[in-house]
């Protein structure tokens, strides 16, 4: 019993701060680690967003050109089954190609380490998740960066994103 | 099967869910949690409606009241917390209970039906189901997959 306090204690010891950012989608809240996103924009300045023709993957409906790479905008009401309301900013990952739309940022916070899920949770939270953290007596599910699209559903955008190219190549070449 | 003075005599938590007593072994059974906060985040396990937060840890809470009475749970509610086992590991779980448990010590029948009953003990002339709440939670989950699969295949 003694053994196993102290192992809680170093545990406990052995957690590392993370500076994340507490977002809204839908009167929820979602922290993400703040590494992780590259820039926060407002949606209206997103003008140069491209619509893209697929049913597939309803929850992304535009691109996005940054640096020669095509983003994927992410709703992120779709994406965790909310409510859809209409977001206003849009946040830009980094080390993937996805922009999340969401509501609004509710500011930076530190928080002292990951709560693993519980294996209570067997649905696709698993993939949405890194953890739970706890805050200022919240439970605050973490977004994993890696969990808004799979390496799957990528390879669909991205044909989806070719196909487009190809037929607006064509119809440039007829005009 | 009502007698309390025998070899095979177990201890057992009584506790009410919606309308009817059951019993958990005692053996599962950390405590009785009060009417803490629930918190909610978008999932889609079935059974699961949320967490609480218990000495520092945070505990799944399992809303078991409408698959085994048929209602939905009450608002104000205490949480029993037991053990979930997942093969040799285990963490802690909550179940949705009112405020009246009792510990009482009693022989319990085996039964096998429904999956997630594993027996039967006699208290104050009222016959109580003993709940297994690793197969009451799985058994939720099959039926889940089993729905969606029909849905699939429709």
């Amino acid at each position: 019993m003694k053994i196993a306090a102290q192992d809680a204690v170093k545990a406990r010891k052995a957690r590392k701060p993370e500076a994340v950012i507490l977002f809204n989608v839908s009167n929820q809240l979602f922290a993400i680690a703040a590494d992780s996103v590259q820039e926060i924009r407002s949606t209206d300045s997103l003008g140069a967003a491209l619509e893209i023709e697929q049913q597939e993957i309803p929850k992304v409906r535009h691109t996005i050109e940054r640096g020669h790479r095509t983003y994927y905008v992410v709703n992120a009401c779709a994406h965790f089954g909310l409510r859809v309301v209409r977001p206003t900013l849009v946040l830009m990952l980094r080390q993937i190609r996805v922009a999340v739309l969401v509501d609004k940022i509710e500011r930076m916070a530190e928080i002292s380490g990951l709560h693993a899920l519980p294996r209570a949770f067997v649905g696709a939270e698993r993939q949405w998740y890194r953890g739970l953290a706890y805050l200022e007596d919240q439970v605050i599910p973490v977004v994993s960066p890696l969990g808004f699209l799979t390496s799957q559903e990528f390879e669909r955008l991205d044909g989806a994103t070719a196909e487009a190219s190809r037929h607006d190549l064509e119809r440039a070449v007829q005009i | 099967m009502s007698g309390t003075d025998t070899e095979n005599a177990k201890s057992y938590v009584l506790v009410q869910i919606g309308d009817r007593r059951f019993a958990l072994p005692a053996s599962e059974v950390s405590e009785l949690a009060p009417p803490v906060r629930l918190h909610h985040f978008p999932h889609n396990s079935p059974l699961v409606s949320g967490i609480i937060v218990r000495r520092g840890r945070l505990v799944p809470v399992y809303d078991v009241c409408p698959l085994l009475t048929g209602k939905n749970s009450p608002t104000h509610q205490f949480y029993l917390v037991a053990r979930r086992h997942f093969g040799s590991a285990s963490e802690p779980a909550a179940i949705p209970v009112n405020g009246d448990s009792e510990l009482v010590t009693a022989d319990a029948v085996q039964v096998t039906s429904p999956s997630y009953v594993s027996g039967r003990l006699m208290h104050g002339g009222e016959s109580i189901e003993v709940l297994d709440l690793d197969r009451l939670v799985a058994f939720e989950y099959r039926e889940k997959n089993r729905v969606e699969h029909a849905e699939l295949n429709s």
